[in-house]
């Protein structure tokens, strides 16, 4: 019990990433989210979590500003990214990007090798002098992605040729290739069995020491095992943030007990 | 605790299910208590040796209750006021069996006593004692089912009063005993006796503890007064002199 009240301090301490203010998002006439206030912390696992329709993804997707490529979609309020407004102009999406990853529901690898899967971030964006240097890289972000010692002799095979569970630590791989600061996760298990399901969240539980993580889950016992904070949303509002062990002990919203206990709410 | 359903009614059925043991468990120790007390005052033997049966029934209602509990732990994961109750009623299970034991301990001193002189006044003091934390027991479990922690509150600190009963039966024991080496035996019974049921008020305020966590998420934390124990006070029991 000490140990967790000292951790949870360290984890109160630590730097805060993601900064929002006031954040609305709206899809042509529909508000989807409504005045979001959120700090999301650095080397913490963070989980959002809420019925389906609520917001929580439009929200996640609002962070690396995936939201630009809907047409209809429009962000007002302020993203700060270590306190640089993400929607600036001056702001590159493609370079934000590289340091917003992103792993989506269903594994998504190129068709290409497993090898170009991993080289292909770092290829455009510079990131290797030399083949041995984007060697390395792919090294290390398959070390990372907990998948080298299983792919480590077929590198030069197609990625889609890997099982749903090896293709989706492939993409967190390939989003880590890119040395990004913070990875978003939306539902990375739901397409899973599991086994490799309990893979990728040994996997997040490891990535936290290098990176924000940022998850949205459906499955409410992944977020109290995998993350330090939850965010519960409900019809596009941020109803209640805190550490995982209290929103799932002991919830202060209503609303937020109702969800969590499986009541209608 | 909320009044809504939850979408799995047969959650719903299991975690009343298991509060109902849990209730019907808390009767079954209420009557025990009281029976006991009323065997060791009228010396009814059969009295005694019913309230030794029926707690082998308490005593199985803990098991099914334990195991329900596991099974829900297993299979629906329970949540905030969910996972609540079901630690809540784990813990209030085990504090009844002991009460349950205490009283069983009572009714086997009982056949013992029975065939010694009787001591004045005493099994009358400890029936009263017992009748205290009888109703504590009563209002804590009320306490449960209403969710209501100010009531558990109020009970956690009526204990102080069956401590101190336990104090003055202790000095009156002691007394008898020097006054008269043959009433020995059978107040050291008796003394047993009141020490059950003085443990047995700390299970129930233990209940107690476990109602306001059940209500509110935290465990209380003040302190209750205690009782001094005058059992552990060098200078209570000096002779004096005079």
């Amino acid at each position: 019990m000490k140990d967790n009240m000292e951790g949870r301090k360290l984890v109160d301490q630590m730097d805060v990433k993601f900064q929002t203010r006031d954040v609305q998002v709206y899809y042509g006439d529909t508000h989807a989210i409504k005045d979001v206030n959120v700090d999301i912390l650095d080397k913490t696992v963070t989980a959002f979590i809420g019925p389906s329709g609520c917001g929580k993804s439009t929200f996640l997707r609002s962070l690396n500003r995936m939201n630009d490529t809907i047409p209809i979609a429009r962000v007002e309020g302020k993203i700060l990214l270590d306190g640089e407004d993400i929607y600036d102009p001056k702001v590159d999406p493609v370079q934000l990007r590289a340091k917003v990853g992103m792993v989506f529901q269903k594994p998504n690898p190129f068709p290409k090798s497993i090898y170009d899967n991993i080289a292909y971030g770092p290829r455009i964006h510079g990131l290797a002098r030399n083949k041995a240097e984007l060697d390395d890289i792919v090294e290390h972000s398959l070390r990372r992605g907990a998948l080298w010692d299983e792919v480590k002799d077929r590198l030069q095979e197609p990625g889609t040729g890997l099982s749903g569970g090896q293709q989706q630590r492939l993409c967190i791989a390939r989003a880590v290739a890119t040395e990004p600061e913070v990875l978003l996760m939306d539902e990375p298990c739901s397409a899973l069995d599991p086994i490799a399901t309990a893979q990728v969240e040994e996997l997040i539980d490891e990535l936290k020491q290098n990176f924000s993580v940022v998850i949205v889950t459906h499955s409410m016992q992944q977020a109290a095992r995998v993350s330090q904070k939850t965010a519960f949303f409900h019809l596009g509002n941020l109803v209640e943030y805190g550490d995982t062990d209290q929103i799932f002990t002991n919830p202060v919203d209503p609303r937020t007990e109702s969800y969590i206990t499986g009541r209608i709410g | 605790m909320t009044d809504q359903h939850h979408i799995a009614s047969a959650f719903d059925r299991d975690l009343e299910a298991v509060q109902a043991s849990l209730m019907k468990m808390g009767g079954l120790v209420e009557d025990n208590i009281r029976q006991a007390a009323v065997a060791l005052k009228t010396r009814d033997l059969e009295m005694a040796d019913a309230v030794r049966r029926a707690d082998a029934d308490i005593d199985a209602l803990e098991e099914t209750i334990n195991m329900d509990c596991a099974r829900i732990l297993a299979l629906r994961q329970p949540a905030a006021s969910d996972l609540r109750t079901v630690l809540t009623v784990m813990k209030v299970a085990a504090n009844l069996e002991r009460i349950g034991d205490y009283a069983k301990n009572i009714a086997k001193r009982t056949a013992v006593l029975a065939q010694l002189q009787p001591i004045e006044g005493a099994s009358g003091a400890v029936k009263r004692m017992a009748k205290e934390v009888r109703h504590m027991l009563s209002d804590a479990l009320d306490a449960y089912i209403r969710r209501d922690a100010a009531l558990a509150n109020e009970v956690r600190h009526r204990d102080l009063e069956v401590d101190q009963m336990y104090n003055a039966l202790f000095r009156e024991f002691l007394t008898f005993m020097m006054e008269d080496p043959r009433n020995i035996t059978a107040c050291m019974h008796l003394h047993f006796i009141a020490k059950n049921i003085e443990r047995a008020g700390d299970h129930v305020t233990s209940v107690a503890d476990q109602v306001v966590y059940l209500a509110t998420g935290e465990l209380p934390e003040e302190d209750r007064p205690k009782g001094n124990s005058v059992a552990y006070d060098p200078d209570a029991f000096k002779e004096s002199d005079e």
